[in-house]
């Protein structure tokens, strides 16, 4: 009996133990809840030093105190001595280590702080030494993360975008540096190479100018400067900046003495007859000079054809307008803005084209030229060799039927596969087949000969197959023409009709 | 009236957790704790928990490319609380689990950190912050947080010897600013006693089993005991406040239990004859360390050795299906534990009763 009594009170008073625990662990957790919530950084432990570096340190101290003795008769010595910035030496050494002691809590937390942000920034600084950019983004991530307002790791983070060509995050990087430091040069400077390779050259030319105003003798930077104001010159020249072109091409006559202005040259008292020729003198034309630039001054706007027509020394073409022209040159020196050629282009030639209305601009120029070209200057023409000589001279033959067709006809139909190699195109076979058609009595007794030889070109079968309806309708009229005016055989005839797929 | 003062062992949460977990702490000055482990993917995290009224919360997850194994808020203040982990790729990290960020990153082992342990942050006046990993590459290396990169203190096999995998370390005699002393486990049974203020080997011996789990009493007094646990259920007790020059320390061995691999022993912080043992058939056992009338006697040529004293088993408890493989008893509320178990569950111990021991 007693035994159950026994077993039945321990188990209540295990259960009652258990609640009270229970309670009490409740109030704990809400009391550990409170107390966790008071917990603010006020908190700094005087600790001994690491283990490893116990040693180290002493010796440094130890080497510093045998700063050399001035001697009381070392007259000179004393002489060089600064009062204070020894002074100041000693001031600090006292603040160094105690304020640390004295102030506590955040400013040393800080402090903790910078100290890791600056480990990380070495440890950054290394990896861009090796050029590991990836490894010194993430430590100045860190050191960031760590102290969120010095200008120097977002400048080095901006470095390493720049030299892995993220060039709008390392642009941002060094805005913020630079609006945490606004006399931080380095972060000028990288956001002008930034804003540079970006396109961005009138902000990145900014950013030079406020580099020099900062620092008037940073050669780097004034180079800088230069090469964007060049790059920005060729993209055009502001009207107000164009007199001032003038006084840098005759500063500089050197670097360009085959190409002066014409207007501007004073007659030259020995010219011989070809010189004279060429710069078009006594005859009513205008001589288009070649103007000469590098290529990335040159203006981005495609190119105009031209067609130039060769005309004999000291022959005159009486009845035909001058198709000669004369370029003006465009001084690339010039700065300013990138998009008015053509405008200032017409703001220096006027008095070149006085009384040439009609060939005020380049447009124009086509339009007379086209004209020039007639039948009979075909003459001149010489049979190609190759598929270049002939795309070069039928392209600009397009659209003169005539021409085209005189300049087929001084083709010698056996020499066509040689001719073309391989290189013959679907449209240029139709645009023959249409010349054979439509001047069939000009090739008479040769049709045949033409096609029998076109049909020869290498890869001929794939060609064909580009033919249109139209194209075959006018190949079946030319093959009823061979047959009946030129007595071309049933199985030549087949033949072609097989190759042309008919 | 012995048996009324019996304290009992009492699963008061389970929570189940759907990856492997290898380490528990509690968060100190909190009523949370940090589970640490890794997914099935093989990334690691840390998952912070809080206890509310009966009831696990999660309140923070961390995850990392690789799996953590340890963990320890040893070596950071109260105020910092600041976790340093292992991981199983041999990186040692400290995390400010406030913030969520990392403060501390290094990589000197070359494989799995078994174990960590930490010191010099939590009580005042014991010495430098300083961490202790132990690695399956055979080294023992002690890091500051203070300092970056590289180890304050190194221990590893001399060239030629085979390299041990080392499964447990820990601190402790730690009582001023220069004693400190290094214990650590090896797979082969070795347990070594390092000393960091002459940087030297003090002691070593061999208990036949791999070490587990090994831990001081207190860590911030003159060396009291130690606790070693290892495979095949034994575990021992060593007096470490008497060296005799030959003996050693003495000893006592308890392998009665014939439950498994003891995978962790842990002190009550508040009564330090208290511990608990986890073994791997899932029960956890609470002892009693009882000191033998005399500690220490003297021999006729006037050498000391120690006294082994009693181990008495004051509760056991079932309370996992598989091995516990980590355990913390809470340092701000007596009897409160948080362990893990292979069974992915975490569990948090209410052990009543230990003020009456």
């Amino acid at each position: 009996m007693d035994k159950a009594f026994e077993i039945q009170k321990q188990v209540r008073d295990n259960a009652k133990a258990l609640q009270t625990y229970m309670t009490d662990l409740q109030n704990w957790e809400a009391e550990m809840k409170r107390k966790e919530a008071a917990l603010n950084g006020e908190f700094e432990q005087d600790l001994p030093p690491v283990r490893s570096k116990v040693k180290k340190e002493r010796p440094v101290v130890v080497k510093k105190k045998p700063e050399k003795k001035i001697k009381g008769s070392d007259y000179s010595s004393w002489d060089k001595y600064d009062v204070d910035k020894a002074c100041e030496e000693v001031d600090m050494q006292d603040i160094g280590p105690s304020s640390l002691d004295s102030k506590k809590s955040q400013l040393a937390k800080l402090e903790k702080l910078r100290e890791e942000a600056q480990y990380e920034k070495e440890r950054g600084n290394t990896f861009v030494k090796q050029e590991k950019w990836d490894d010194a983004i993430s430590c100045y991530n860190r050191a960031i993360e760590l102290v969120r307002d010095d200008a120097i790791y977002y400048a080095n983070r901006g470095l390493c975008f720049l030299k892995k060509d993220s060039l709008h995050l390392a642009e941002s990087d060094c805005s913020e540096a630079i609006r945490l430091d606004p006399s931080y040069v380095k972060a000028y400077q990288r956001r002008a190479s930034a804003r540079e390779r970006l396109g961005s050259l009138r902000a990145a030319s900014r950013d030079l100018a406020e580099v020099l105003r900062l620092e008037p003798h940073n050669h780097a930077a004034r180079k800088q400067l230069d090469a964007i104001k060049a790059r920005m010159g060729t993209k055009g020249a502001k009207s107000k900046s164009s007199p001032s072109s003038t006084p840098t091409v005759e500063s500089k006559p050197l670097t360009k003495p085959t190409q002066p202005k014409i207007v501007e040259l004073p007659p030259e008292p020995k010219v011989s007859a070809d010189d004279e020729w060429r710069n078009g003198a006594g005859e009513n034309i205008m001589v288009i000079k070649p103007v000469k630039k590098p290529p990335h001054l040159r203006s981005k706007r495609p190119l105009k054809s031209i067609p130039i027509q060769e005309i004999q020394l000291g022959k005159t073409t009486p009845e035909k307008p001058p198709t000669r022209l004369k370029i003006i040159e465009i001084d690339d020196q010039t700065h300013g803005d990138s998009n008015n050629n053509d405008s200032n282009k017409i703001d220096d030639t006027p008095k070149n084209m006085k009384g040439e209305g009609d060939v005020a601009s380049p447009e124009s120029v086509k339009l007379v030229t086209d004209g020039a070209v007639k039948e009979k200057d075909v003459k001149t023409l010489v049979p190609p060799t190759n598929s270049v000589q002939f795309m070069s001279e039928w392209k600009y033959l397009k659209g003169q039927w005539e021409a085209r067709c005189e300049y087929l006809s001084i083709i010698e139909p056996s020499k066509i596969p040689s001719i073309f190699a391989n290189a013959l195109e679907s449209d240029v076979l139709s645009d023959v087949v249409r010349i054979l058609h439509d001047n069939s009595d000009r090739f008479a007794g040769r049709v045949a000969a033409y096609l029998t030889q076109l049909s020869n070109v290498k890869r001929f079968s794939a060609i064909a197959m580009f033919l249109s309806p139209n194209d075959k309708q006018m190949l079946n009229k030319l093959l009823d023409h061979c047959k009946v005016a030129e007595n071309t055989s049933e199985d030549a005839i087949a033949d072609l009709k097989n190759k042309y797929e008919l | 009236m012995e048996e009324l003062e019996t304290p009992q062992i009492i699963t008061h949460i389970e929570h189940n957790i759907n990856h492997s977990i290898f380490d528990t702490k509690w968060i100190p000055c909190s009523a949370k704790f940090v589970v640490i482990g890794s997914l099935p993917k093989g990334t690691g995290t840390l998952e912070v928990f809080e206890i509310t009224s009966g009831e696990i919360r999660k309140i923070k997850e961390i995850e990392r490319p690789n799996s953590f194994k340890c963990g320890t808020f040893g070596a950071s203040s109260d105020v910092e609380r600041r976790l340093a982990t292992g991981d199983f790729k041999g990186t040692l990290e400290i995390w400010d689990l406030e913030k969520s960020c990392q403060v501390y990153i290094t990589k000197e082992h070359t494989d799995i950190i078994n174990s960590i342990d930490g010191l010099g942050g939590n009580i005042v006046n014991c010495g430098a912050p300083e961490i202790v990993t132990g690695s399956r590459d055979g080294t023992v290396k002690v890091w500051d947080p203070r300092q970056r990169g590289k180890p304050v203190a190194n221990m590893q096999p001399m060239k030629g010897e085979t390299k041990r995998d080392c499964w447990a370390v820990t601190f402790g005699n730690s009582f001023n600013d220069a004693e400190r002393i290094v214990v650590a486990g090896y797979d082969n049974g070795d347990l070594k006693m390092f000393d960091l203020r002459t940087m030297s080997l003090r002691w070593e011996c061999n208990l036949k089993n791999g070490v587990c789990s090994t831990e001081f009493d207190r860590k911030d007094i003159p060396m009291n005991k130690l606790v070693a646990t290892t495979l095949e259920g034994k575990f021992h007790v060593f007096d470490v406040r008497t060296q005799n020059p030959t003996k050693g320390f003495a000893q006592v061995l308890d392998n009665s239990s014939k439950s498994g691999t003891i995978w962790v022993a842990r002190h009550v912080p508040q009564n330090r004859d208290i511990f608990l043992t986890c073994a791997g058939n899932g029960q956890v056992s609470l002892w009693k360390y009882e000191y033998p009338e005399h500690r220490y006697q003297v021999d006729h040529q006037g050498v000391s050795s120690g006294v082994p004293g009693k181990l008495r088993r004051l509760q056991r408890m079932v309370i996992s299906t598989q091995p516990i493989n980590a355990l913390d008893w809470n340092r701000d509320h007596l009897g409160l534990a948080v362990a893990t178990a292979y069974d992915q569950y975490v569990r948090i111990l209410v052990t009543t009763k230990l003020n009456l021991q």
